[in-house]
C-alpha cells in the first residue's frame, strides 16, 4: 500500500501531503514517484490492496480444502477437462521447485559463483528443458492411457459433497451476492470480496486440513 | 500379435533414419526382450509398436506396423489403450494422480468403465503386483520399485494383450530390479500377456526371455531365441563373454546354466583350476595416498529425519571406491555431503582437510569433481562447442582445453551437436569432461551407467581407471551396477538405511552377499572370482 502511494498514476482530488518527486525519463511517462498524496489515491489503493488479499485468500482456501486432485473429481463433467489441466499446471510446481534446486546444485558444482540476471539462462535453460521433456512424458502416457477417447468419464470412488463443503461454497455465494448488491462502488465491492475471502480462510482452523496441505507440500518437495 | 513390415522411420529435422526396411513378428504370450546399444532405437521400436511413434512425436513412418490386426498408422495411440499398456523410462514423469489407487483407475476413468467393474479390476491389480499395502500412499512417498510397480499396474489394469517396457530396472537395485522382473515373468505365464522390454542390463533379464530382438550398430534389427542372438551380438552380459572366453558350445542364459557346463568343464579337483587359485584382495594392492575424504561419525539430513546416521569413513588418493545399498539408503546424500550440497547434524566430513561448505567456486572444482544423478543438469549450453567453451571461461582455462579433452575421451563427438541430442552415454562423458579439465583430487560419481550401454561403460571403466592410476586423485561412485563394480572398483562401501554396515575390499563385500554378486562370482562359487578376466587369465596361467 506504502508503494503504491508512493509510485503510480496521480488521481487529483484531496491533497493530503506532498512528498518529493523524483524525475524520470519520458518513455515512462504517466508513472511518477513521490509527488502529492491524495485521499483518493490512498482509499483506491486499498481497494486494490482488498482485491489482492482477497484472491491470495480464496485461492488459500481452496487448496486448503483438498488435493488439487481431489477437487477436481468434485468438478462437474463439463470442467473436467479444464480442471485436469489446472491439476497438471499445478503438479509441474512442485517438481519444478525440486528441479531449481538441483539445478542450483549442479550450478555449485560447476564452480560457478553468485546469481543474479546474468546468469539466469544458466538455470533457465536446464529448468525449461527439464520440464518440457517432463510435460511430453505425461502428455504420452495420458494419451496411450486412454485420456480423451470418449467424451463421458467415469469416476473411481466418487468424491461426494459433504456439509463442510457445501458451507464454504453457500458462504461464498452469500457473499458475493451481499457484494453485489449492498456495494455501489467497485471499491465497496473490492472490500467485500476481500472479506468474502478472508471467511473462506475459516475453514483452515480446521487442522486436519491444515496437516493435509502441509502433508502434500512436503510429499511435493520430497519428489 | 505384433508385426513390422518393411517399417522404416526418420524424425523430423533428422537427415539418418532410425529404421530402415524392418520385418519381424512377436507372438502371442511372448517374453520379449529388445537389446541394441544406446541410441539405435529400442525406445523408438516400443513406442512404434503403441502409435506414440509417429501420431506423438512427428516423424515419417514408412511400411506398415500392425498390433492385433489394426495398423497403428490409422489409429491414435488411446484407441489402442486397451491393447497395449506402455511403461516409459521415468515412470515418474507419467503419474497423472498423486494417490496409488487413483493413478491406477486413470485409464478406466478415461475409457468411461463403470465404477463397480473399475473397483473389481483395481482390486485385482492391486493383488496381482503387490501393490495392496501401499493403495492410500501417496506416489511421491514410495521407493524407485514401488514406483515402477504402480507404473505396471496402471498399464496393466486394462487387461492389455500388450505390455510394453522401457528399461523398467535401469534405476533400481538388483533386489527391486529382481522383484520387477519376477512379477513381469508372472504376468507373461498367468494371463498370458504378451510382454516386451528394452533393456540395456542383459545380465538382468536375459534369462526372462523367449525371444530376443537384436537391434545391431550398423541398424540391421535381428530376432531369435536368446541362445542365438547373444552367439555373435556385439553386446553380451558377463555371462555370455564367459561362454564365448572359454569356448564353449552352450550357451548358458543364467548362472544356473552356466554352473553346470563349468562343472563338466572345469574340473574341481585338478589342482592346477580355478577351485584351488583363490584371487588375491584388490584393494591391498592398490598404493593409497593421503586422506582426500574424512566422514567421523558424520548424521546427516534433517534434524527430525537423520537420512545417514553416524558414518565414519574414509577415502584415499588412488582408490576407485564403489558406494552400493537399495535405493533409498542414503547413498546420495552422503556424497552431496562432500560437496557441501547436505546438511551436517553432527560429526564432521571433510574434504582436503577442508569443510566443503566453505569452498566455492575455482577452490571447489579443483578439489571435487562432482557428475550428478541428472548428467544434463550440468549442461546449458546449445552446443558441445559452446558448453566446453564455457567450461574454460569459468575455469579460467586456454580456451580449447576442454574441447579437446572431451575429443580425446570421445573421438566420434560432433561439436556443433546441441546436448540435448547426444545419446545418454556421450552426453555422460560429455560431463566428465567438463568436470575434469580441472584435474578434481576427487572425482564423485552419483549412478554412472544408468541407462549405458556395455561400449559406453568400457570407455567409462577405463577413463576411470586412468584417472585412478595418477594416484594423486581418488574416485567415488555410487551405483546398482554390480557387474561395473567389480571391473572397477578396489573397495566397497555398502550402506543399508543411513548406516555403513560393511567396508572393505571389493572381493570381500561383493562376495559375501546374493544379491549384489557379480554372475562370474555365482558362477565359480565358492571360489572369489570377480570378472570373465580374471577367470581367464587365471585359467590360461
Amino acid at each position: 500500500m506504502i508503494i503504491a502511494a508512493l509510485i503510480g498514476v496521480p488521481i487529483p482530488g484531496t491533497n493530503l501531503f506532498t512528498l518529493p518527486t523524483l524525475s524520470l525519463p519520458d518513455w515512462i511517462a504517466g508513472i511518477r514517484i513521490g509527488g502529492p498524496v491524495t485521499s483518493e489515491r490512498l482509499l483506491s489503493t486499498l481497494g486494490e490492496v482488498m482485491i489482492i488479499v482477497g484472491v491470495v485468500a480464496l485461492f488459500a482456501g481452496a487448496t486448503s480444502l483438498a488435493s488439487p486432485h481431489r477437487s477436481i473429481r468434485a468438478l462437474p463433467f463439463a470442467f473436467y477437462q479444464l480442471g485436469l489441466i489446472l491439476t497438471i499446471a499445478t503438479s509441474i510446481f512442485p517438481q519444478l521447485v525440486a528441479s531449481i534446486k538441483r539445478i542450483h546444485e549442479a550450478r555449485r558444482l560447476r564452480g560457478q559463483k553468485g546469481g543474479g540476471l546474468r546468469n539466469w539462462r544458466k538455470i533457465a535453460m536446464p529448468l525449461l528443458e527439464d520440464a518440457l521433456e517432463r510435460s511430453l512424458d505425461l502428455s504420452a502416457a495420458m494419451e496411450s492411457r486412454g485420456f480423451g477417447q470418449r467424451i463421458k468419464r467415469t469416476t473411481y470412488r466418487p468424491d461426494s459433497w459433504g456439509v463442510f463443503e457445501y458451507s464454504i461454497v453457500s458462504s461464498a455465494l452469500i457473499s458475493g451476492a451481499t457484494a453485489t448488491l449492498w456495494a455501489d462502488t467497485w471499491l465497496e465491492m473490492a472490500i467485500s470480496g476481500g472479506l468474502a475471502g478472508l471467511v473462506s480462510l475459516l475453514p483452515l482452523t480446521k487442522k486436519e486440513n491444515i496437516a493435509e496441505v502441509t502433508s502434500l507440500q512436503s510429499s511435493g518437495v520430497a519428489s | 500379435m505384433i508385426s513390422f513390415r518393411k517399417v522404416s522411420l526418420i524424425y523430423p529435422n533428422s537427415k539418418t533414419t532410425v529404421f530402415d526396411d524392418v520385418t519381424f513378428e512377436v507372438s502371442e504370450g511372448e517374453f520379449v526382450l529388445l537389446i541394441g546399444a544406446t541410441g539405435m532405437g529400442k525406445s523408438s521400436a516400443l513406442k512404434l509398436m503403441n502409435g506414440l511413434v509417429p501420431h506423438h512425436t512427428g516423424g515419417i513412418l514408412g511400411g506398415d506396423i500392425q498390433v492385433s490386426g489394426i495398423s497403428t498408422r490409422t489409429v491414435r495411440p488411446g484407441e489402442l489403450a486397451h491393447l497395449i499398456g506402455i511403461v516409459g523410462q521415468n515412470p515418474i514423469h507419467g503419474f497423472v494422480t498423486d494417490i496409488v489407487e487413483e493413478e491406477i483407475a486413470f485409464a478406466m476413468e478415461s475409457l468411461a468403465i463403470d465404477e463397480s467393474a473399475m473397483r473389481k479390476r483395481v482390486e485385482e491389480v492391486l493383488d496381482l503386483l503387490a501393490l495392496t499395502p501401499l493403495r492410500r500412499r501417496t506416489i511421491a512417498s514410495l521407493s524407485g520399485g514401488e514406483q515402477q510397480r504402480v507404473a505396471i499396474a496402471a498399464a496393466l489394469v486394462m487387461n492389455p494383450r500388450i505390455l510394453l517396457l522401457d528399461e523398467p530396472t535401469s534405476a533400481l537395485d538388483p533386489v527391486a530390479a529382481e522383484e520387477v522382473l519376477a512379477i513381469l515373468q508372472r504376468i507373461v505365464h498367468d494371463l498370458g500377456v504378451t510382454v516386451v522390454v528394452a533393456e540395456h542390463r542383459l545380465e538382468r533379464v536375459i534369462h526372462y526371455a523367449e525371444r530376443v530382438i537384436y537391434i545391431a550398430s550398423d541398424g540391421t534389427v535381428r530376432v531369435g531365441s536368446p541362445e542365438e542372438v547373444m552367439r555373435s551380438a556385439e553386446i553380451a552380459p558377463p555371462i555370455v563373454e564367459l561362454a564365448r572366453a572359454l569356448g564353449w558350445e552352450e550357451m548358458p542364459l543364467s548362472v544356473r546354466d552356466a554352473r553346470r557346463i563349468s562343472a563338466k568343464k572345469v574340473d574341481i579337483s585338478d589342482p592346477s583350476t580355478l577351485a584351488t587359485k583363490n584371487p588375491a584382495p584388490i584393494a591391498e594392492s592398490v598404493a593409497t595416498g593421503e586422506n582426500l575424504v574424512e566422514v567421523k561419525r558424520a548424521s546427516l539430513g534433517y534434524a527430525s529425519r537423520r537420512v545417514i546416521k553416524e558414518i565414519t569413513c574414509t577415502i584415499a588418493a588412488g582408490e576407485i571406491v564403489a558406494l552400493m545399498g537399495r535405493n533409498g539408503s542414503g547413498k546420495s546424500t552422503l556424497l552431496k555431503s562432500m560437496a557441501g550440497l547436505v546438511e551436517v547434524i553432527s560429526g564432521e566430513v571433510t574434504l582436503a582437510g577442508r569443510d566443503p561448505k566453505t569452498l566455492s567456486g575455482r577452490e571447489l572444482v579443483e578439489l571435487i569433481g562432482y557428475v550428478p544423478q541428472e548428467p544434463s543438469d550440468l549442461l546449458y549450453g546449445q552446443s558441445v562447442e559452446e558448453e566446453c567453451a564455457l567450461a574454460d571461461h569459468d575455469n579460467g582455462l586456454q580456451p580449447g582445453t576442454t574441447l579437446n579433452l572431451a575429443r580425446r575421451l570421445l573421438p566420434e563427438i560432433n561439436a556443433t551437436t546441441h546436448p540435448r541430442d547426444l545419446s545418454e552415454g556421450q552426453r555422460l562423458i560429455l560431463v566428465l569432461a567438463i568436470v575434469l579439465t580441472t584435474s578434481p583430487k576427487l572425482l564423485i560419481l552419483d549412478e554412472p551407467t544408468r541407462g549405458l550401454d556395455y561400449q559406453s561403460k568400457e570407455r567409462l571403466i577405463s577413463i576411470l581407471q586412468e584417472r585412478a592410476a595418477m594416484g594423486s586423485s581418488a574416485v567415488l561412485l555410487a551405483t546398482h551396477d554390480v557387474e561395473l563394480v567389480a571391473e572397477l572398483a578396489q573397495r566397497v562401501l555398502f550402506i543399508a538405511d543411513g548406516e555403513l554396515v560393511s567396508d572393505g575390499d571389493v572381493r570381500d563385500v561383493l562376495t559375501a552377499s546374493l544379491p549384489f554378486a557379480p554372475q562370474v562370482t555365482k558362477i565359480f562359487a565358492p571360489s572369489k572370482w570377480l570378472t570373465v578376466g580374471e577367470v581367464v587369465d587365471a585359467l590360461q596361467k
